[in-house]
């Protein structure tokens, strides 16, 4: 079947450009219901460079995930080289030559280049010693071949992320690779990586390698692939020869009309700033040395207003309200006023006292006790409250859950539920019942919709157009634009850490957005 | 399906009984005809042995059910032995009091405090009423000073009540107070460490049992030094209640053991820290996040469990009539079986107290009964091995589960695509939902 390979190994190659080595044909899968992919198309050629661009959660990494064997659940057809391919794990799709180079790195820290290039492939000496000469010869051959100038004995964890990132390419096309699916691979690359970078993929077409590329950077795709193909909300739009193109036409594209209709907005805002954040920033402990995740981020918001915060991901929009919160690790600067008043936040205890809520992003690992029921979960961060001389007070954390469930239309059997059996959309109305039951100043909402189908969604934003209305102070974070142009009076655009423009509803739209999210070179990335 | 429910809900008792009806069928018979194992003698008896792993097992549940493990609590208790028999044999200046005393102020003093601040608390929350869900603070004196001062008198009171007796011998209730206090301490030591150096529970409460171990030696002032204590000769006669049946019945450890599950057991179902306990063992980022200082509790927790430890050594030093460093050896992991028994998954988050005392009854029965029958000491080490196995095989898996198992194997139990290791776990109840038809 596969008489000529053209790979990077063997390097015999036969072009044939009509054929499409890799095609998907009407590909759906679903979550739990909410549908991910919806009846998509996408071939590839040998030797091309085909890059695929759409928001976050459009549907590229899903589509992605089945093409390399993790999802093996899915509707519709895969083909390789003309033939039906059904690959039910990832070495399946390896052995049909299809290689994945995942956004975050799978590489094993502690171990070498050569031995991470080879893990679970070693070569061995008489069927038990692993041949550290031969591998690291064939590693030094590989790296030779691809121009990555990296010792094969170097410790992984040394390297710096971009050339931790050509190891995972090298690794990737170790096996006989002739299928390069590359997800995102520049996101934490600094300009003169990328460039090298760029050079390998290019080498690599030429040698007759077929490359998928994933990527949010519109000018990078446009200076390096062959034909374009754009994925919205899990649908196919269009799949296009770059030539000819210009970046706006790939951004209406991406963005396409804005399915949510406009919700009319009319709400009294305070005069003075509930939360007033000046200089914001946070720095973690990394690898080589201190890292500025965020850096003076400012910000207010009024009694009644809805604050957006967009970006891409890795931005630094969770970590904006995790440090308001005062629930993450590193360390913290800035100023938050409350009503004026400074505060000093140091714990999320403290954080809840002063009147902050945090409903967040992973409901499952951080916001609900999954094994234990919804009174449980309600009445979590007000026991203590509701206690009188050290007892438990059973009958008011009731008749709290109660309230909370009645208030947001939880659909459940009663308080005694347990909240892992809810839906994902009953499950976040109690994570938010939980934090309202607190009597909250400020709501800091992150991704409140994600994994939640669309009825369900309706209703999430319902109710915080609501809690705007009663006067509170909300911060939503969300990846969806339109999600953001619907729920945002204003809306706080974040790059790479920083905030690149704080636009107001009327100035709003998504290309606006896009524009102000892309990643700058200008910016020094902190890695480099 | 309604059977099976029952059962299943009720699968804890079903060991203790079964255990319970072996050892009825299969006892010797005296020669009158009286069934041995049935004999209140051999039952008491029984309590009488397990109430020292029992006490341990009881502070070893609520840490395990934050996530944790405490390893130290052999050691803690070899520490507080030797502690004891000390104070109760040597008159005047001794390690025991060097050790003994500032512990005793320590725990007293912040204990007063704690105390004093609970009741200004909630005399604050009775005043400001439903109306206001915001938290209270306390402010002005009652926030520092007067529970300060509150913890200084407490804790001057207790000194003055112990001082006097080191001129002579400790007595009973010195010993009570003073051991159960160094356990106190060392087990708020394994706390402070866990939660202030973000270690794990299980390396840092290893070192500690090394670490106390070894403390315990240098206490007791020569390796292996064994101190005897004699009621009436060496020491006084007052500790002696500590041997006694109360009510001419019940011996005095059982008591002591009874008492702690159901006082810890009422803490934990019924007051807030109980709540918060459950909370951090079933998702700890979760309840930190909800504004529940995480640290605070599982420090209690630890520092119980030494307390625990502390008791037990006092009413060990009684049985045995001695204190010596290697007393405790093992002990630790004959708790954590026991509660393990009992259900509490070592996970965290799930199970009881309840349990605990079912898991600590059947591996005392089950002792008894290989003792019976003179089954070969080391053959009783496998069997128990084996035993314990076999029961958490059944605990850990509820009755649906073990038939979806027998019927469909692995049919049912085939993970889902995305799911988590969080899924995972409550997979089991929706299996058991689904099965069982409606939820009550």
């Amino acid at each position: 079947m596969r008489d000529a390979v053209p790979t990077l190994l063997g390097d015999s190659v036969t072009t044939e450009p009509a054929r499409p080595i890799l095609a998907a044909e009407a590909v759906s899968k679903s979550f739990g219901g909410v549908a991910a992919l919806k009846d998509v198309r996408f071939d590839l050629r040998s030797g091309e460079i085909h890059a695929l661009m759409g928001e976050n959660g459009a549907g590229k990494s899903t589509l992605m995930k089945v093409l390399s064997g993790v999802y093996a659940d899915y509707e519709g057809t895969v083909r390789v080289d003309g033939e039906i391919a059904r690959f039910s794990s990832v070495r399946d799709a390896e052995a049909a030559g299809i290689a994945i180079i995942h956004q975050e790195l799978n590489l094993v820290p502690e171990l070498g280049v050569a031995d991470n290039i080879f893990l679970g492939r070693e070569r061995v000496v008489a069927g038990l010693f692993v041949d550290r000469k031969a591998s690291l010869e064939a590693a030094r051959g590989l790296l030779n071949r691809l121009g990555i100038e990296l010792d094969p004995e170097a410790r992984v964890g040394q390297l710096r992320v971009g050339e931790q990132q050509l190891v995972e390419i090298a690794k990737a096309l170790s096996v006989e690779a002739r299928i390069l699916i590359m997800d995102e691979p520049t996101s934490a690359l600094s300009s003169g990586e990328c460039r090298r970078l760029f050079k390998i993929v290019r080498q690599l077409a030429a040698d007759g390698v077929g490359i998928v590329y994933i990527s949010h950077r519109i000018d990078e795709v446009m200076q390096l692939s062959d034909r374009v193909t754009v994925f919205r909300d899990g649908r196919h739009v269009w799949t296009r020869p770059m030539a000819g193109l210009d970046e706006d036409t790939i951004i209406a594209a991406m963005v396409g009309r804005n399915l949510l209709d406009a919700h009319p907005v009319n709400r009294p805002k305070g005069a003075e700033p509930v939360l007033s954040v000046s200089g914001l920033s946070l720095a973690v402990a990394g690898r080589h040395g201190w890292r500025d995740m965020l850096k003076g981020v400012s910000f207010d918001v009024h009694a009644g207003e809805i604050l957006g915060i967009g970006g891409l991901l890795g931005a630094g929009r969770t970590e904006i309200l995790e440090t308001v919160f005062a629930s993450n690790d590193g360390v913290r600067g800035g100023e938050i006023r409350l009503d004026g008043i400074a505060v000093d936040i140091r714990s999320p205890r403290d954080a809840r006292r002063l009147g902050f809520a945090l409903v967040t992003e992973d409901r499952k690992a951080k916001g609900l006790h999954l094994q234990e029921s919804i009174r449980d979960n309600v009445a979590l961060p007000l026991v203590g409250r509701l206690a009188r001389f050290g007892l438990r007070s059973f009958e008011r954390e009731r008749a709290l859950a109660s309230r909370a469930v009645e208030a947001l239309g939880v659909r459940c059997a009663g308080t005694d539920q347990t909240a892992g059996t809810l839906s994902g959309g009953n499950q976040q109305k109690v994570v938010i019942g939980k934090w309202l039951a607190t009597g909250p100043r400020v709501l800091l909402l992150d991704e409140p919709t994600r994994g939640i189908d669309v009825g369900a969604k309706r209703e999430i934003y319902d109710l915080v157009f609501k809690l705007a209305a009663d006067g509170l102070a909300i911060v939503v974070v969300s990846s969806e634009l339109p999600e953001l142009l619907l729920l945002a009076d204003r809306i706080l655009v974040m790059a790479e850490g920083r905030q690149t423009g704080l636009i107001s509803r009327e100035e709003a739209s998504e290309e606006r957005i896009m524009q102000l999210a892309a990643p700058r070179s200008t910016f020094g990335r902190s890695v480099a | 399906m309604t059977f099976l429910k029952a059962l299943s809900r009720t699968k804890l008792y079903w060991g203790l009984i079964a255990i319970f009806l072996i050892g009825v069928l299969f006892s010797p018979v005296t020669s009158s005809g009286r069934n041995i194992f049935l004999s209140s003698g051999n039952l008491l008896d029984v309590l009488r042995q397990v109430s020292t792993t029992g006490l341990i097992a009881t502070g070893m549940t609520a840490v395990i059910l934050t996530g944790g493990i405490d390893l130290s609590v052999g050691s803690l208790m070899a520490i507080c032995t030797v502690v004891c028999a000390m104070l109760l044999t040597v008159p005047g200046d001794t390690a025991a009091i060097y050790l003994g005393l500032p512990a005793v102020g320590l725990a007293v003093l912040i204990l007063g405090a704690a105390v004093a601040r609970f009741i200004f608390l909630n005399i604050e929350k009775s005043r400001s009423g439903e109306a206001h869900i915001r938290d209270i603070k306390l402010g002005g004196a009652r926030g520092t000073v007067l529970p300060a001062i509150a913890g200084v008198v407490l804790c001057a009171l207790v000194l003055s009540f112990l001082l006097p007796q080191m001129q002579t011998k400790f007595g009973v209730f010195g010993v009570l107070l003073v051991a159960p206090a160094v356990g106190l301490l060392f087990g708020a030591v394994n706390g402070v460490i866990i939660v202030a150096g973000r270690l794990q529970p299980f390396i840092v409460t290893l070192a500690m049992m090394v670490t106390a171990l070894g403390i315990a030696r240098l206490t007791a002032g020569q390796n292996n030094a064994v101190l005897p204590v004699y009621t009436g000769s060496n020491a006084t006669a007052d500790f002696d209640v500590l041997r006694q049946l109360l009510f001419g019945i019940v011996p005095m450890p059982g008591i002591f053991f009874i008492v702690a599950i159901l006082l810890y057991g009422a803490v934990l179902r019924f007051t807030p820290f109980g709540r918060y306990v459950y909370a951090i063992g079933g998702n700890e980022e979760a309840a930190r996040l909800s504004g529940i200082n995480a640290g605070r509790v599982k420090i209690v927790t630890y520092a119980v469990s030494g307390l625990l430890a502390g008791i037990a050594a006092v009413l060990y030093v009684a049985q045995y009539r001695q204190g010596k460093p290697d007393a405790g050896a093992g002990l630790e992991l004959d708790a954590i079986a026991a509660v393990v028994i009992g259900g509490t998954s070592l996970m965290g988050g799930r199970g009881s107290l309840a349990g605990t005392f079912c898991g600590v009854l059947i591996f005392g029965l089950l002792s008894n009964i290989l003792q019976l029958h003179n089954i070969n000491s080391n053959l009783q080490l496998v069997l128990k091995g084996v035993i314990i196995i076999g029961t958490v095989l059944v605990q850990e898996r509820n009755a649906y589960d073990l038939f979806a198992q027998l019927r469909l194997p692995g049919a049912s139990r085939r993970p889902v695509q995305g799911d988590t290791s969080v899924e995972e776990r409550t997979s089991r109840e929706t299996l058991s939902l689904t099965m069982g038809g409606k939820k009550e």
